[in-house]
């Protein structure tokens, strides 16, 4: 048997080896995603439209300041903020409520369970298609079944004021739901059966049995799917392309939309990006809250 | 074994570089359109030009919606997927201000004569700025702003003598846009789910409600702005604004419940299916209209011009052909141009019912035989009008329809509507550095 060959791949040491591995990956991250954020920061401080070979001219806060300044900015805010809000809340409780009924064994529960989760696996964009035919006014399966039941008169579901944002809510309800009843499921089968065993043997009421076994239990991980949902509610896009495109007027140009309009339609790269970061400051700091609550969750 | 393998590696290179170089020689041009008819229709007809030249031509059709913000996107980027493209023509002082045409003025000059079109697609379609001399582009689609109607409606004794008897005069295609109320407001019928007209009413500058609102306002005698100091104020907003305004919120009521989202495939669909009996639309989207496959009324639809009141005037669509500045086949893609612009070829585009803007053909009487909705095409290309064609036209499209669309809801007034939006107007224009 012959010995080690003195080649350049055995001269490398562990450490050179994890370099080795390490360097591509982060020159790739670097690459792709530090740098873009650092160039699209520079940009929220500049004069500057992508559309025409001009260079960004530096020009301080002049974007964010104009974008405070403007009011349909702030209600672009306040819809996004009643969105995020009015979606997240049923998500978690119809997320929350389905999984408790799913946590039980019962015949059909796999099927069942599985029907609950399909609509998360679809394409946002072709779930937006679907609810603006069904959602559609003259021609939709909503205002006819409404109608031939209850007889109640057509209702202008993404055209009118009092309900586009709910059609909004509704269809991001009817994807993500799933997705709270996945980590909800996750979390209540974590909880040992013995301490419900113990519970019943004291008599305990299914009240006090929810509130001081199921919840501690499954509250952090409550927490981090609510933490996800929100943070993925304020980045709500896709379907409000294909289902309002930001109308009536623009009451649903929630503000990821509004960055849209702003970078794509109107090339007003700086301003966009400062809209972005005022969004992202807005994300960071309630996921903070969130982390927080979820610290003290654990602590406890 | 390893001079074996490194024989088949070398006879591998060897094809494929060679594979590559025949590859290299021959040019595939790649055309970009919105995907319609047109489209296909252009597509088509290349061939007799890859016949002739050798050069492939193939197409990349976009749905419109998506259309300007996937071509602007990659002009942005610095590199196309296509050579050539299609703008509408508003869009033209977008793509000229970002250098992403080619400029072809000293071939434009040599091979177009200007006046064998319309002014309108010269100067919209191919001339930036207004005036200037300088071209980026050749007439493409003489698209426009017209009416279809419903003739098993209009054309009905009865419903004729009923209208008479309501309205003092005879029901026909509406010639003014006080007529085109009463019509509208005669076929409303809920209880039968007929409503009197199908608009563009959605919140978009292209393909939306500023388009058809456009070709009501310069026809009442409204103006957008002063061409020359482009202030707003005082001009888009005085009396004949606000009148054109309030017209517009109160037409509503005759629309179907629900249709401020209308756009080219709405009002379509609306049609097809009886829900109106009369709508606006550019007319290059007629044969979805006329198609038993898709429309029920297919054979009981005719098409009309959008109507008078003090003036007349009829927004103007289509698109210009130019050359991406991208394109690394600009001599192949001018040859194309060329071809295109031959009477030959459009004759061919005439034949096959598509909108030429060579007046020679649209005025031979051949051409109103090739499609129904050409009689209208003649009849509207003298009063063409475009719409602002400065690189702000978007945000400024989108600030009108958004707000008037907000006020067909309540949300505005129709006075209020129109001072907010010369408002907005100016402040873009502000911005841009117009005033100075």
């Amino acid at each position: 048997m012959s010995g080690i060959q003195n080649t350049w791949a055995n001269r490398v040491t562990d450490r050179g080896m994890l370099y080795l591995f390490l360097i591509p990956t982060f020159a790739f991250l670097l690459f792709l995603v530090v740098f873009p954020l650092i160039w699209s920061l520079y940009l929220s401080f500049c004069d500057y439209s992508a559309n025409t070979a001009n260079s960004p001219v530096f020009v301080g806060v002049k974007n964010y300041s104009f974008l405070f300044q403007q009011e349909d900015v702030w209600e672009r805010f306040v819809a996004t903020g009643q969105f995020v809000l009015l979606a997240v809340i049923f998500e978690f409780i119809l997320g929350f409520s389905i999984a408790m009924l799913l946590n039980r064994e019962f015949f059909g529960k796999r099927i069942l369970t599985t029907l609950f989760i399909l609509p998360m696996m679809f394409s946002p964009v072709v779930v937006g298609k679907f609810f603006r035919f069904m959602l559609d006014t003259n021609w939709g399966i909503v205002n006819y079944i409404l109608g031939a039941l209850f007889g109640i008169p057509k209702i202008a579901w993404t055209t009118s004021y009092e309900y586009a944002l709910y059609s909004l809510v509704i269809t991001d309800v009817w994807i993500w739901t799933p997705f709270m009843i996945l980590l909800s499921l996750a979390g209540l089968s974590s909880v040992p059966r013995y301490l419900y065993e113990a519970a019943d043997v004291d008599r305990a009421s299914g009240w006090f049995k929810f509130r001081y076994i199921t919840l501690p239990y499954v509250a952090p991980i409550l927490t981090l799917a609510l933490l996800f949902r929100t943070m993925d509610a304020f980045r709500f896009f896709d379907v409000i392309y294909v289902l309002t495109e930001g109308g009536p007027g623009y009451s649903t140009q929630l503000v990821p939309y509004y960055i849209y309009k702003l970078a794509f339609s109107y090339w007003h790269t700086g301003r966009s990006c400062a809209l972005a970061y005022v969004l992202l400051i807005i994300v960071i700091a309630l996921s903070n809250i969130y982390i927080n609550y979820l610290n003290r969750v654990r602590r406890a | 074994m390893r001079k074996s393998i490194l024989l088949i590696s070398v006879v591998f290179l060897v094809i494929g570089l060679i594979g590559d170089a025949i590859a290299q020689e021959e040019v595939t041009l790649t055309i970009t359109w919105a995907g319609w008819a047109p489209m296909d229709t252009l597509i088509a007809l290349a061939e007799d030009f890859t016949a002739q030249t050798g050069i492939k031509v193939k197409g990349d059709p976009i749905p419109w919606p998506q259309y300007h913000d996937k071509i602007f996107t990659e002009f942005a980027s610095g590199k196309t997927s296509f050579d050539i493209v299609l703008p509408d023509s508003q869009w033209l002082g977008e793509a000229v201000v970002g250098n992403h045409l080619v400029d072809i003025t000293d071939w434009f000059n040599q091979h177009v004569n200007p006046a064998d079109y319309y002014d309108t697609f010269v100067k919209s379609f191919c001339e930036y700025p207004d005036g200037s001399g300088k071209y980026y582009g050749v007439p493409g689609l003489g698209d426009f702003c017209g009416m279809a109607y419903r003739t098993d409606l209009f054309n009905d004794p009865a419903e004729q003598a009923a209208f008479k008897e309501k309205y003092g005069y005879d029901l026909k295609p509406p010639e003014t846009w006080s007529q085109l109320r009463d019509i509208a407001e005669f076929f409303t019928r809920p209880e039968q789910n007929l409503y009197g007209v199908g608009l563009w009413q959605a919140p978009m500058p292209s393909g939306g409600l500023t388009d058809v609102f456009l070709g009501c306002l310069w026809s009442f005698g409204g103006e957008l702005w002063d061409p020359e100091t482009k202030r707003v104020k005082g001009i888009l907003n005085n009396d004949i604004g606000k009148e054109v305004a309030r017209f517009w919120v109160d037409l509503y009521q005759f629309c179907p419940p629900g249709s401020t989202n209308y756009g080219m495939d709405e009002v379509n669909t609306a049609m097809q299916q009886g829900l109106i009996a009369m709508m606006t639309t550019y007319l290059a989207f007629y044969p979805g209209l006329l198609d038993p496959d898709l429309s029920l009324y297919w054979d009981k639809i005719d098409f009309c011009p959008t109507p008078k009141e003090r003036e007349w005037w009829v927004q103007l669509g289509g698109q210009g052909m130019s050359i991406s500045a991208y394109s690394p086949h600009k001599e192949e893609a001018l040859k194309f141009l060329e071809w295109w612009i031959s009477p030959e070829v459009q004759w061919k585009w005439a034949q096959a019912g598509m909108f030429s803007c060579l007046k020679s053909i649209v005025e031979d009487d051949q051409y109103l035989s090739f499609a129904p909705v050409n009689k209208v095409a003649r009849v509207s290309y003298p009063v063409l009008r475009d719409y602002w064609e400065i690189p702000e036209y978007n945000e400024m499209g989108t600030v009108m329809a958004e707000i008037l669309n907000g006020a067909l809801l309540g949300k505005y007034t129709p006075e209020e509507a129109m001072d907010l939006i010369a408002e907005r107007h100016e402040e873009i224009l502000e911005r841009a550095g117009y005033y100075k």
